[in-house]
């Protein structure tokens, strides 16, 4: 009966520990430099991206049934300012616009609020999940030092400008579209982008503060209107505070071209000197 | 008679050399004047002479004027003859290195001196956010001087310049979240 050697080589079990010691120590010589010196940001993980992808899906949803109802509320409200309608309050004709108008933005009303709480919940995970991440990468993870050596990403400045989504998604693009391309720019995203995921990050979180507050005020006209139990009275006329809503659900569902914000052009000359002085910081 | 013209002629000698002497002596009457003219290398040269002589307090005017000089043939060379200067001007004493590390990257870097801190953005950077901004907002209109109308360089502002939007941007929403408990 022979007794199996303790230390026997060729023994594939008694070769683990030792490969992977030799793996692990080869890995550590393979990291790039740059990893090294520049944090990885974890603002992405599978949870919050799912919860992006969700988000404009249920967007996706909402615009579609809004889309001809609203596009029936502006050509109503046109119709009646080129009626001069505001001057006629006496007018039967243009009593009868109003009323449909009423109706119209009644209409847009309960649609949102069947919509309302998926929406409200998809935008609320995503919110949450996202000021999680911001607060522990960004918020105590790093200096406003760390913090701006990570915007610079160590990218030169045509590369930035070619990889560096647009800052703020008030472009005039849908909200779906725009979770769309948020999904694409986080999903194909190497980690060494970790300047453009801060400020995709940051984009998205912001959005989602709009969006949220924009679904608070339209739940508050939605209880108001109900409470008021007079609907086809209220509405004769579209007050302020329908005007404010209606123009909030646009520029957040469909986007607002006047609102765009600038930005700087890129780059039009050639890439900075290759001069390092040695005070540089 | 040998020692008498042996007498005056080293009297003349003695003469001529002191009158020539006078002559090599650097003229002190404009001392403490910023340079003047359009070259960038004959200003620093003066201004490197006189501030380390008795114009020492007067080295933020020197500064100014070697700016205004570089700014009227601007090239991105003129971003290493500051950094030079500076680097002498702190071996001089002039400077402590964190000041002429802090006077460069103010106008010739594309990061912000005034976004700096050992501690976290929660709560060092969100106090006092809008403060920052501004700060960084005033530094932009040193960095255009020193990149673009002494260096040349527009791409290094306009990355400064995006830099200053993306930090307005991340702040704003990493603020909001650190107060989102």
């Amino acid at each position: 009966m022979s007794t199996p050697s303790k230390f026997n080589l060729s023994d594939s079990t008694g070769l683990q520990p030792f490969s992977a010691l030799v793996f692990a120590w080869m890995l550590l010589f393979a990291l790039p430099t740059q990893a090294a010196n520049t944090p990885t940001l974890k603002l992405f993980p599978t949870t919050v991206l799912e919860d992006i992808r969700h988000t404009g899906s249920v967007a996706k949803e909402m615009e579609s049934g809004l889309q001809e109802v609203i596009s029936r509320l502006d050509q109503q409200q046109q119709l009646i300012i080129d009626s001069k309608c505001e001057e006629a309050d006496d007018d039967p004709g243009c009593a009868q616009l109003n009323k449909q108008l009423g109706a119209t933005y009644l209409e847009m009303l309960n649609i949102m609020e069947s919509n309302l709480p998926t929406m409200e919940q998809a935008v609320e995970t995503t919110r949450k999940s996202l000021a999680k991440r911001l607060r522990k990468e960004l918020g105590n993870g790093m200096t406003p030092w760390t913090l701006q050596e990570n915007l610079l990403g160590g990218q030169s400045g045509k590369q930035a400008s070619q990889t560096r989504p647009n800052l703020r998604g008030r472009s005039g693009m849908r909200l779906s579209d725009r979770f769309s391309q948020y999904y694409n720019l986080v999903s194909n995203s190497s980690s060494s982008q970790g300047s453009s995921m801060a400020v995709i990050a940051s984009d998205i979180y912001l959005d989602m503060e709009e969006t949220s507050d924009l679904i608070a005020r339209t739940r508050q006209e939605i209880s108001r209107a109900t409470l008021m139990g007079q609907l086809n009275q209220s509405f004769g006329t579209i007050t302020p505070e329908m005007q404010e809503v209606v123009s909030g659900v646009k520029g957040i569902l469909f986007g607002d071209p006047e609102s765009e914000m600038p930005l700087a052009a890129p780059p039009t000359t050639a890439d900075s000197t290759t001069y390092q002085s040695p005070l540089s910081l | 008679m040998n020692s008498t013209k042996a007498l005056i002629s080293a009297a003349l000698f003695a003469t001529v050399s002191f009158t020539a002497g006078c002559d090599t002596q650097p003229v002190k009457a404009n001392a403490c004047i910023p340079p003047q003219g359009h070259d960038l290398d004959v200003a620093v040269s003066q201004s490197k002479s006189d501030l380390s002589d008795v114009c020492s307090f007067q080295f933020n005017a020197y500064l100014e004027r070697l700016m205004t000089i570089a700014e009227s043939d601007p090239k991105p060379a003129n971003k290493e003859k500051f950094s030079e200067f500076l680097l002498w001007s702190n071996q001089a004493g002039l400077l402590s290195k964190q000041q002429a590390k802090s006077i460069y990257n103010r106008y010739f870097n594309v990061k912000y001196v005034s976004l700096m801190g050992d501690y976290n953005n929660c709560s060092l950077t969100c106090p006092k956010q809008q403060e920052v901004l501004a700060n960084m907002e005033r530094e932009l209109l040193d960095k255009e001087r020193g990149l673009v109308k002494i260096s040349r360089d527009t791409g290094s502002y306009q990355r400064a310049d995006r830099l200053l939007k993306e930090t307005e941007l991340v702040l704003e929403a990493t603020c909001t979240a650190c107060g989102a408990n």
